[in-house]
């Protein structure tokens, strides 16, 4: 009985990978066609986004703050926002926009939610590798300092981001006011994401607060991981941890429900 | 095997409910051809939905011991931006079958030619009719689900789905949503009749229709 179980598990394993393999390369199509660069097109948005701030930035505020240049800090800023607000963006009725595809029982509404985000996320990674490669042959970008601390902080952030999109696909399909507030909450979001400024340079009060926020926490590991002993960090990786699980949790049992309820055409 | 255990379905309407399904309990077994009628928005498309696991039930399940196609009509399955041949391949991949031999299969079968290279939504419905049957017809399933405004194709199409489901494939389990009474007598050899929520069992086919015509 043990092993039946566990073939199945395993069948079922294989059955989602290879869903979601399938539907990732649809979305691709669907999104980029086949003409020009195709899929290539996932990383020009953030890389537009942190290139042109950054530029804006360095003649705004000059080439250094606090002791740091202003062109990469604000590309390892902006790079993880726009993941995560195009990942809230694109999971916003996620489910009526593929419900066509919910004919075929192997393919599960949570699929839709990872093959969106993980589009997002590679594009943002791939949007930072460009950046930083392509900065740091101009000198404007440091070689990371501790890796592992910076691709840590990048799946934690990440993470964060997908159990929030676990939340906000189901909530958006229970109430359309949801809709609405979506794009200011984001907006009003940003000063708490970490991206302007780091947690050293704040009062201690103001950074006691600041440090609830788990994408601060992620992007403090990240910057402390590009640039080492050049900036001081504070952060507690059990919080995006923490964050995320019980977001998660939440998100799926809020999927579930909504599954339940589902009027498909 | 298919079976359906006290499934009942109902949608929120306005501040109350509308009940679609209540207590529908049935089988089907291998081989068995059933013919599910009832008037329109009787709920022959909600059950179909429920069997196809496309929509869940608000109580009771549905156990499916054999391959279930999904519901074949013209919504759904497809996505209308990609080509005929981007959802062969889709189709392909996601039930782990060769493409190649589906394709094969697909350009026989619906014989459209260049036309499975443009998007899907370009299609008459008479075409998307031949593409469903085609890419359901080349996975092979155990039963089918089938709506019947999609066997209105021209004689062509009707003549080579007769001989792919109903000669070839004689000894696989289908489930019709229909009107036709022709139709049902040709092809089925059972009649679930649904009105007023219920669903109601004939063993003998003429009954089914002697009731139906009734209402």
């Amino acid at each position: 009985m043990a092993r039946f179980t566990l073939r199945r598990l395993q069948e079922g394993w294989r059955t989602q990978l290879r869903v979601v393999h399938a539907l990732m390369i649809r979305e691709l199509h669907t999104r980029y066609g086949r003409e020009n660069i195709g899929f290539l097109w996932i990383m020009v948005e953030p890389l537009l986004f942190a290139g042109l701030v950054a530029i804006l930035w360095r003649f705004m505020k000059g080439p250094e703050e606090h002791g740091i240049g202003i062109v990469p800090f604000v590309v390892t800023g902006y790079i993880p926002i726009t993941l995560f607000r195009h990942g809230v963006a694109r999971s916003i009725s996620i489910f009526v926009a593929n419900s066509s595809l919910l004919y075929h029982r192997q393919i599960k509404i949570i699929d839709f939610i990872l093959v969106r985000f993980i589009i997002e996320m590679l594009g943002g990674m791939m949007a930072y590798v460009f950046i930083g490669t392509v900065l740091y042959q101009f000198g404007q970008f440091p070689m990371p300092q501790n890796l592992g601390l910076f691709i840590s902080g990048w799946l934690l952030y990440s993470f964060v981001t997908l159990s929030i999109c676990f939340v906000i696909a189901p909530l958006s399909d229970m109430s359309d006011v949801l809709e609405k507030f979506v794009p200011v909450v984001t907006y009003i979001m940003i000063p708490f994401s970490g991206l302007f400024t780091m947690a050293s340079w704040l009062t201690p009060t103001l950074r006691g607060y600041l440090l609830w926020s788990p994408f601060v926490n992620a992007m403090e590991m990240m910057r402390k991981g590009l640039w080492g002993d050049d900036v001081t960090a504070y952060y507690n990786p059990w919080n995006p941890i923490v964050v995320s699980v019980v977001t998660l949790a939440f998100g799926l049992r809020l999927c579930r429900h909504v599954r339940n309820i589902l009027a498909v055409e | 095997m298919i079976e359906c255990i006290n499934l009942c379905k109902s949608y929120p309407i306005g501040s109350g409910r509308k009940h679609v399904l209540r207590d529908v309990n049935l089988t089907v077994g291998p081989g068995e051809r059933v013919a599910l009628m009832g008037r329109n928005g009787a709920g022959k498309s909600t059950l179909i939905k429920l069997i196809g696991g496309v929509e869940m039930p608000t109580s009771g399940r549905v156990s499916r011991r054999m391959s279930v196609s999904w519901p074949l009509g013209f919504a759904g399955g497809f996505q209308g931006s990609l080509t005929g041949y981007d959802n062969a391949r889709f189709i392909a991949r996601i039930y782990d079958r060769d493409y190649r031999q589906i394709k094969d299969f697909v350009e026989d079968f619906t014989e459209i030619g260049r036309q499975l290279k443009s998007p899907v939504k370009t299609y008459s419905s008479g075409m998307r009719a031949r593409l469903a049957f085609a890419l359901s017809l080349a996975i092979e399933f155990d039963c089918y689900l089938i709506d019947e405004i999609i066997l209105v194709g021209d004689q062509n199409f009707q003549r080579k789905c007769h001989h792919e489901l109903f000669e070839k494939r004689s000894d696989r389990s289908m489930i019709l949503a229909s009107h036709s009474v022709d139709v049902v007598r040709e092809y089925c050899n059972r009649a679930i009749l649904i009105h007023d929520t219920r669903a109601m069992n004939y063993g003998d086919v003429e009954v089914g229709i002697t009731m139906y015509e009734s209402f």
